[in-house]
């Protein structure tokens, strides 16, 4: 690169700067989402489920009835919010109490546990509706009812097998460690793919573009120049989101920083190139919005295992994530900075964002050249 | 009224007029429902799982092959060492294990404490405390059948030990599905986006052609304009419902128990809300690109803080005070009561209070800051 190119990129980086700064309503946004982002799910989730609302219908209560009762209540999983005679329509009930489900004695239930003889019956219904607390309870509710019975008849209940449980990078489960890589994924996209498919567009729907073309500027140096403010932006920003995390929320880097760096430069060089694809496709700032907003934020939050798992999705679904650089960026991410892990594991992810990276970049180089 | 009919008229021929704003209402709504629709999901399935069997007995080959039916695991094989699966887990291969000791038959066959061990990947904090209930809960199903085995070999009849028999239905999603609890809930997702963005895209359109200020200066009274604008996208809100709820019950084979008019009725109290937050977000940006980007932001936080991803119980006492002055955590909780347990009114009259009262408060807000910003 000689000198004067040099002065020329520089003087295209001064005036992409001017661009950003006039309109730094849209740069606060696209930063300040993340960050609230963060704030808001950087907290641990708990989803042990505790204290379910329960109630229970005991129409002619005895002492084996209540003994059952405060049983259940004493468990931690379970909470009995009320006791009824009679339940009536259990969707009502339930949303009455905001209970997730309904224990029904039948009226002889105390006689025919004192009796023996025939096994009395208790009828569980659970509100099934949110799957995953409705199977925690199906699992739990018998043997809690079980053991409360055992303990009714002074029988010390049988010791299952004990399971220890070690979570592996991320004991405390915390959600903000699993969220802070999304986050730069997810930012890193929206500044390189989307912001910079407008940039270039924006000078196409005005003509500037075609202006700056028959200048003395090359076309390599105006789109370097175009580029290298959103470079210098996306690196501050990921180091921002770092610093937030570590500063706020204790998130530490297990891995290599160095090799961090070279893993975000080698994402921004694939998403750049996307948004240089966009661009070479959209004729105006909103079709390239229309264009570029589908096909980034809502990958990358919805299908790269961000925050749905993708192995749960449905096979063609699965295909789809496989084609989306994020969903290969944030495994790197979590591998580095959570597992602590380096080429070595994470090469087949290093591979295929290297090999999309020059498959856009050709296609976009391609087409720009020809359309001008 | 007569204004408002006008404005109104004007509203539909732009939107008939402009081939990118149907774009951006039908578009988006297909595209979330396909593909949300299947990618949203809660359920943890096909946990890649490894066994690093250092008993080496029928039991624990018994408890390691138990994991192999169902869908919740996908046994990945047996590993030699703890560091093995280790390895395996920082390249990602698997994302749990289960470690037997040596010890684990002859503990088993001795009443004393026989015990395994899971390794788990805890990075997805969510998946990972679900996968791991999922594993108890086969290890403790499995110690439970073991457990009866040995007691016949004993001549005790365990079940006859326990004179209780309970039976467990589940009701309103009997199959368990995520797709039944989720998808409704997308319902929300479509009206909000939707409405916000367009009320706020076609202001703010107006604003940049300056075309605003000359409907300022003719009589017609802003509120009276507002009033125009927004009729058209909550009737455009209602359509989309209406298509909604076609796919979703025709296609994705979701049961809706309640009553149409409740939830007609539960769209409209809400987007009184919804749609101030497109004339909020239109005296605050300046041009389409920034409302675009200002609506996704707010409708974004508002949807995280919903209950529509993460139970709201889940959350942080703090949050949780938040999310009481969300409308979308009432419209959401209504329209799941309705879809699987065909709740109405009677039940549902709270949700529809609290919606009522902050979607008056925003849109009183809304019209006052748009009166003061453009008149």
């Amino acid at each position: 690169m000689t000198g004067g190119s040099l002065v020329r990129i520089r003087a295209m980086v001064r005036k992409e700067t001017w661009h950003i700064l006039r309109d730094w309503q849209t740069l606060a946004i696209v930063l300040a989402m993340p960050v609230a982002m963060m704030f808001l799910y950087g907290y641990a989730l708990t989803l042990d489920i505790t204290d379910a609302r329960i109630v229970i219908e005991d129409p002619l209560p005895s002492t084996q009835t209540r003994h059952l009762a405060g049983s259940l209540d004493a468990t931690t999983l379970f909470k009995v919010a009320a006791v009824v005679r009679s339940a009536g329509d259990p969707a009502q009930t339930l949303k009455h109490f905001e209970a997730k489900a309904l224990v029904k004695f039948p009226p002889g239930f105390g006689r025919d546990m004192r009796d023996g003889g025939s096994a009395a019956r208790v009828q569980v219904l659970i509100d099934g509706a949110d799957q995953n607390v409705g199977n925690i309870l199906m699992h739990a509710i018998q043997p809690a009812i079980r053991n409360g019975a055992l303990e009714l008849l002074n029988i010390t209940p049988p010791e299952p097998v004990e399971v220890h449980s070690r979570v592996l990078y991320n004991p405390q489960q915390k959600t903000s460690l699993f969220f802070v890589p999304g986050l730069m994924a997810l930012l890193l996209t929206l500044l390189s793919a989307l912001l910079t498919a407008l940039a270039i567009t924006r000078e196409k729907e005005f003509g500037t573009m075609e202006q700056l073309l028959v200048s003395p500027v090359r076309p390599v140096e105006v789109l370097v120049g175009k580029i290298a403010p959103y470079v210098v932006i996306s690196a501050a920003m990921a180091v921002l989101v770092l610093g937030t995390g570590w500063l706020f929320f204790d998130v530490r880097v297990q891995g290599s920083l160095l090799f961090l760096a070279g893993a975000c430069l080698l994402y921004l060089t694939t998403t750049l190139a996307l948004g240089l694809l966009f661009s070479t496709v959209a004729k105006t700032q909103q079709q390239a919005l229309l264009l570029a907003l589908p096909a980034t934020m809502m990958p990358t939050v919805v299908l790269s295992g961000f925050i749905f798992p993708v192995s749960s999705f449905p096979v063609w679904l699965q295909a789809i994530s496989h084609i989306i650089p994020a969903y290969y960026f944030i495994q790197v991410l979590r591998g580095i900075m959570l597992k602590g892990v380096g080429p070595l594991e994470l090469w087949p992810q290093l591979t295929c964002l290297t090999a999309m990276g020059v498959f856009f970049l050709a296609v976009a180089t391609k087409r720009f050249r020809t359309r001008l | 009224m007569i204004d408002i009919a006008l404005i109104i008229r004007k509203e539909f021929r732009q939107i008939k007029a402009d081939p990118v704003m149907i774009r951006l209402m039908v578009a988006p709504a297909l595209v979330q429902l396909f593909v949300i629709g299947y990618a949203l999901t809660t359920e943890v399935r096909h946990v890649p799982f490894a066994v690093v069997d250092r008993s080496a007995t029928p039991q624990s080959v018994s408890l390691a092959e138990s994991f192999k039916t169902g869908d919740l695991f996908d046994f990945a094989g047996y590993v030699q060492s703890e560091s093995d699966l280790r390895d395996l887990l920082d390249r990602g291969t698997v994302r749990m294990g289960m470690v037997i000791p040596p010890d684990f038959a002859a503990a088993l066959e001795s009443d004393m404490k026989a015990s395994v061990q899971l390794v788990v990947d805890g990075v997805d904090a969510n998946s990972s405390q679900v996968a791991s209930g999922f594993a108890q809960g086969i290890i403790s199903r499995w110690s439970f059948a073991h457990l009866k085995e040995r007691l016949r070999s004993r001549g005790i009849d365990f079940e006859s030990m326990v004179p209780v028999r309970v039976d467990v239905a589940v009701l309103y999603n009997p199959l368990l599905r995520s797709s039944w609890f989720m998808i409704p809930g997308l319902v929300v997702l479509l009206v909000t986006i939707v409405t916000a963005l367009l009320t706020g895209m076609s202001l703010v359109r107006e604003k940049e052609r300056g075309t605003l200020e000359q409907l300022m200066v003719t009589p017609i009274r802003p509120i009276a304009l507002l009033i125009g604008k927004m009729i058209p996208f909550a009737i455009i809100g209602l359509v989309q419902v209406s298509v909604f709820m076609v796919l979703a019950t025709l296609w994705f084979d979701i049961p809706f128990r309640g009553s149409l008019l409740t939830l007609f009725t539960f769209t409209v109290i809400f987007m009184l809300s919804s749609l101030s937050i497109g004339i909020l977000t239109s005296t605050i940006a300046r041009t389409t690109q920034q409302t675009m980007f200002l609506t996704f932001f707010v409708v974004l936080f508002f949807l995280l803080l919903s209950g529509l991803f993460i139970p709201v119980e889940n959350m942080p006492t703090w949050v949780q005070t938040i999310t009481f002055v969300n409308p979308v955590r009432f419209f959401i909780t209504a329209v799941r009561e309705m879809f699987l347990k065909g709740l109405g009114f009677a039940d549902l009259w709270r949700e529809a209070a609290i919606m009522g009262a902050i979607g008056v408060t925003m849109m009183g807000m809304a019209l006052a800051l748009f009166r003061r910003t453009s008149a």
